[in-house]
């Protein structure tokens, strides 16, 4: 998208120059965003919308899976849950029951990075809620009969995600392959022996560590003014003292020095082929030209690899790929779904070819444009909402420590070049630099066996 | 960006200002104002509804086509399926690839799916792309060239997606099970299953397209960055001699509640949770008392505090989650409770959950529950209507089960207005007594089939099986 890209680069640099003369141009968007460090350290980052009557605030805890180590695999996922349960002000339970009451909802994720609490609510509430995650971040309570109790929740979110999920199982598999040192190999939901027997002693130290206000950022989007939510952090948010830093993740993950596969026999219908390449942090550079070349092999029906392996050979259901977004060099994966009866190693073959074919002869110019333009308006997709403002300046305040290069994003895109895109393919897609899991149904992998 | 103009007033009285842990009961929120929007029919029968909003550069587009799945012949089951998969496997000058290439290059977007009542179509994209947005559409509904070789393609991965999904995660199965077991013959029960999708030939598809497709069964609602004078010209251009649909419009008889007991027990051998709907039939979208219903089903288990999740997760960890869920129709869908617990408290979780819904029939809600509902009702109303696609969609809903603005601006007071004497008159009207309850279990047969017994007749099928219901 050319178009959008331009016009943001014009506003930019048009409106001081011209704008005293003649009517004033519209401003940029995310002109409007104002920021804030507290004394504490916690960043505030406010972007006033006022369509709707309701706020977004979304609080980023710089902790995740990848913070974890045998014995407490899941914590952080766990922590999340916790968060919910009780702290010294709101009791157990009434963090949610005051917040429904007053209009709000919530939710939370946690993966291998970050830790996420999302808030939904009237503007009305907006003083509540600033209450509310005070509370929570100073003085969470841990009390033993709830840890139990949640124990059982999140083993049974884990049954759905992973134990009772063909997909979700053989992510878990391929991902600890992946990964021999970096804490990446660690699954987000833990190990099921962990879930069971973490202690409330490990929640303690975590939150000390992790659940300091210097290591957390608060966005706010919505019916606001930046002058009265930074005030209100003033009041609520900045007298909770800060934490000595945690300690930085020292290990990194060595070169693959050949390609892993893993296989996974499972009751089925449908075999599943999944594979994961080492590729950059966050903020790689490479990563503007490798998002456009996911884009270019798997994004939409006029995709590559959709169209060879689901319209042309029709050996799969569906394909994507995937860049995860982290702070430490990760994974691009591809996942398919194979057609039943079908063998994962014709599917693997024209994977193969694929790539081959990127890495030797590139993309064309129209795949390119194709590209940005599908970009530009995913740009624009994320800006409908509150939220999906909410969401993304975290994103990129978290991962890049600049949310404004979120307006950059569609400049850095049109950017890219041809060259650059086969040149990351090049670096990226090699057979060494990935693990290749399958999932086979279990009645094929025992006529296998007997052949 | 004004797109819902919300008399701030009232909502200023209680800016920050104090933190007590509840806002004044007396708080009254502002009804959401629908932004101002042109709705005409043409002479055909389209019935076309423009929302001009300039908030990003783009235009989302909703259409709804009567018909759907109703309109699939018996034991045909997912002929409207394909048809909404193959009219975007080429159309007009274009081939299947072509027009990927065609929707894609721009960053567009476009689906089609069969519900029950209707075939819906969404799609947005960029404004400056609207005429090829105008002529994509066009040649999908009215032009569609129905290749044989991607029909065989078509309908061989709707069969295998039913597959892949029965190895995916169960929550997202069991509605399909409880739906086609709980309707039986009736229309609504019908369901697109490997078996019925095996029957279907490329000459069904084709009648099915011939006879339902047509301007007089369309409502399609355009909301986005676009001056709606000229573009209403630009659609009446495109669309205006579009034709009627030249077979009989489908309709469902109406759906009645079942009496009695039955159970519908899907063996799944490796699975170590089980996964369940228990329910009956409920509303239809025009129901008198819906904003009742509303209330009450927020309560009970639309939110995280519910009664229902507060006694299956909160209380006893026995579930990630406990939920109830209405499914409102031009006839009354189901009313159902919803969750999940490891097999071996399979039974443990379904009591809990029978006994929290005769709770919610004997007590109803106490004052307090009510006006936490009301708030957080109001409060939650908002941004379901933040979109250009939410707003799309919700004008097309509107037109589509005869209702108008009001349906949307006298909600929140509505709501707000609710007493516990009418929320528990239409408890009892809604959810169904203990003796007049369908059930569905998914999970493994062996460890759980004399604990489904205690629960009614067992009717027992695999996971397997080409179909959802016996």
């Amino acid at each position: 998208m050319k178009k959008a890209a331009t016009l943001l680069t014009l506003c930019l640099i048009a409106m001081p120059l011209f704008g005293q003369k003649k009517a004033p141009a519209p401003p940029a968007i995310g002109s409007d965003v104002a920021s804030k460090t507290l004394k504490n350290g916690m960043k505030v980052i406010v972007w006033p919308d006022h369509d709707i009557p309701n706020v977004a605030m979304f609080v980023w805890y710089r902790v995740g899976s990848r913070n974890e180590y045998a014995g407490i695999t899941g914590l952080s996922h766990f922590f999340e849950h916790m968060m919910f349960n009780g702290a010294k002000k709101y009791g157990a339970g009434e963090f949610d029951g005051v917040m429904e009451a007053n209009g709000g909802r919530n939710n939370a994720y946690t993966n291998q990075n970050v830790t996420v609490y999302q808030n939904w609510f009237p503007r009305t509430a907006l003083e509540l809620i600033f209450d509310l995650e005070a509370d929570r971040m100073q003085h969470l309570a841990f009390d033993e009969k709830v840890i139990e109790s949640e124990r059982g929740v999140v083993y049974s979110e884990r049954r759905s995600g992973v134990d009772n999920n063909n997909n979700g199982l053989l992510y878990e598999q391929v991902q600890a392959a992946a990964f021999l040192a970096h804490p990446y190999h660690i699954p987000v939901i833990g190990w099921p022996s962990d879930i069971e027997s973490w202690k409330h002693e490990d929640l303690v130290r975590f939150f000390k560590t992790y659940y300091a206000p210097n290591n957390a950022t608060m966005i706010v989007v919505g019916d606001v003014t930046p002058a009265e939510v930074f005030k209100l952090a003033e009041t609520w948010i900045e007298p909770i003292p800060a934490q000595p830093p945690p300690d930085p993740i020292r290990t990194k993950e060595p070169e693959q020095l050949g390609e892993r596969r893993v296989v996974v026999e499972k009751d089925a219908q449908v075999p599943l082929i999944q594979m994961a390449y080492h590729s950059g942090a966050a903020t790689d550079p490479d990563n503007d030209a490798l998002d456009l070349l996911l884009t270019i092999l798997s994004r939409g029906e006029s995709s590559r690899l959709y169209r060879r392996l689901v319209a042309e050979e029709r050996v799969a259901l569906d394909v994507s790929m995937f860049r995860a977004t982290a702070f430490d060099p990760s994974l691009t994966w591809l996942t398919a779904t194979v057609l039943a009866g079908i063998d994962p190693a014709r599917v693997e073959k024209i994977i193969d070819e694929e790539m081959a074919k990127v890495i030797s002869d590139g993309v064309t110019e129209a795949e390119l444009q194709k590209a940005t333009n599908i970009a530009a308006a995913n740009f624009w997709r994320s800006m409908r909402t509150i939220s999906g403002k909410a969401q993304s300046l975290g994103n990129y305040e978290t991962f890049y420590g600049d949310y404004s290069r979120l307006f950059d994003q569609p400049a850095l895109y049109d950017a890219v070049t041809r060259e650059e895109i086969q040149k990351v393919a090049a670096k990226i897609f090699r057979k060494t630099n990935r693990t290749v899991g399958t999932l086979v149904p279990k009645q094929v992998a025992a006529a296998q066996e007997t052949n | 960006m004004n797109r819902m103009k919300v008399a701030l007033a009232a909502l200023l009285l209680f800016a920050a200002g104090h933190a007590s842990a509840e806002t004044p009961v007396t708080a009254k929120l502002a009804d959401v104002k629908l932004p101002r929007y042109e709705q005409v029919r043409l002479p055909n029968g389209l019935t076309l509804l423009l929302m001009e909003r300039h908030d990003v550069p783009l235009i989302a587009f909703h259409g709804r086509l009567r018909g759907g799945a109703l309109a699939d012949p018996q034991g045909k089951e997912g002929v409207g399926a394909i048809a909404a998969e193959l009219i975007q496997k080429g159309s007009g000058k274009r081939n299947a690839q072509q027009f990927a290439e065609a929707v894609d290059s721009v960053g567009g977007q476009l689906s089609v799916s069969a519900g029950r009542e209707a075939t819906t179509i969404s799609a947005e994209f960029m404004a400056k792309d609207r005429g090829l947005m105008l002529e994509l559409l066009s040649d999908i509904l009215r032009r569609p060239s129905l290749p044989k070789e991607e029909f065989e393609k078509v309908s061989q991965r709707e069969i295998e997606s039913i597959r892949a999904a029965k190895d995916g995660d169960p929550r997202n199965l069991v509605p399909r099970y409880f739906n086609a077991f709980l309707f039986a013959s009736h229309p609504y029960g019908r369901a697109a299953s490997e078996s019925s999708l095996g029957t279907i030939a490329h000459e069904d598809v084709a009648n099915y397209v011939r006879d339902q497709f047509g301007a007089d069964r369309a409502i399609f609602a355009f909301v986005g960055a676009f001056d709606a004078k000229s573009f209403a010209a630009e659609v009446r251009k495109t669309f205006g001699d579009w034709k009627k649909a030249s077979g009989a419009l489908a309709a469902a008889g109406d759906t009645k509640p079942a009496t009695g007991r039955r159970v519908l027990l899907v063996d799944k051998p490796d699975a170590t949770q089980t996964y369940f709907s228990i329910g009956n039939v409920g509303m239809a979208r025009t129901d008198s008392d819906r904003v009742l219903a509303d209330v009450a089903n927020i309560a009970f288990g639309g939110r995280f505090t519910s009664m229902l999740n507060t006694e299956l997760r909160i209380k006893s960890g026995l579930s990630y989650g406990a939920s109830s869920s209405l499914v409102r129709e031009t006839k009354p869908g189901t009313v159902s409770i919803n969750s999940y617990t490891k097999t071996e408290t399979t039974g443990k979780a379904l009591d809990l959950a029978l006994e929290v819904l005769g709770r919610l029939r004997s007590d109803g809600l106490d004052a307090t529950t009510l006006a936490s509902v009301q708030r957080y009702a109001v409060g939650q109303f908002p941004p379901t209507l933040e979109t250009g696609g939410q707003l799309a969609a919700r004008l097309t809903e509107l037109s589509f089960y005869g209702l108008d603005r009001s349906d949307v601006e006298t909600y929140a007071s509505k709501i707000q207005s609710a007493e516990r004497e009418g929320v528990q008159r239409v408890i009892n009207r809604l959810y169904p007594a203990e003796e007049n309850l369908t059930f569905v279990l998914v999970g493994n047969a062996a460890e759980i089939r004399e604990v489904a017994k205690k629960y009614g007749e067992v009717t027992e099928i695999k996971i397997t099986d080409p179909r959802f219901a016996p």
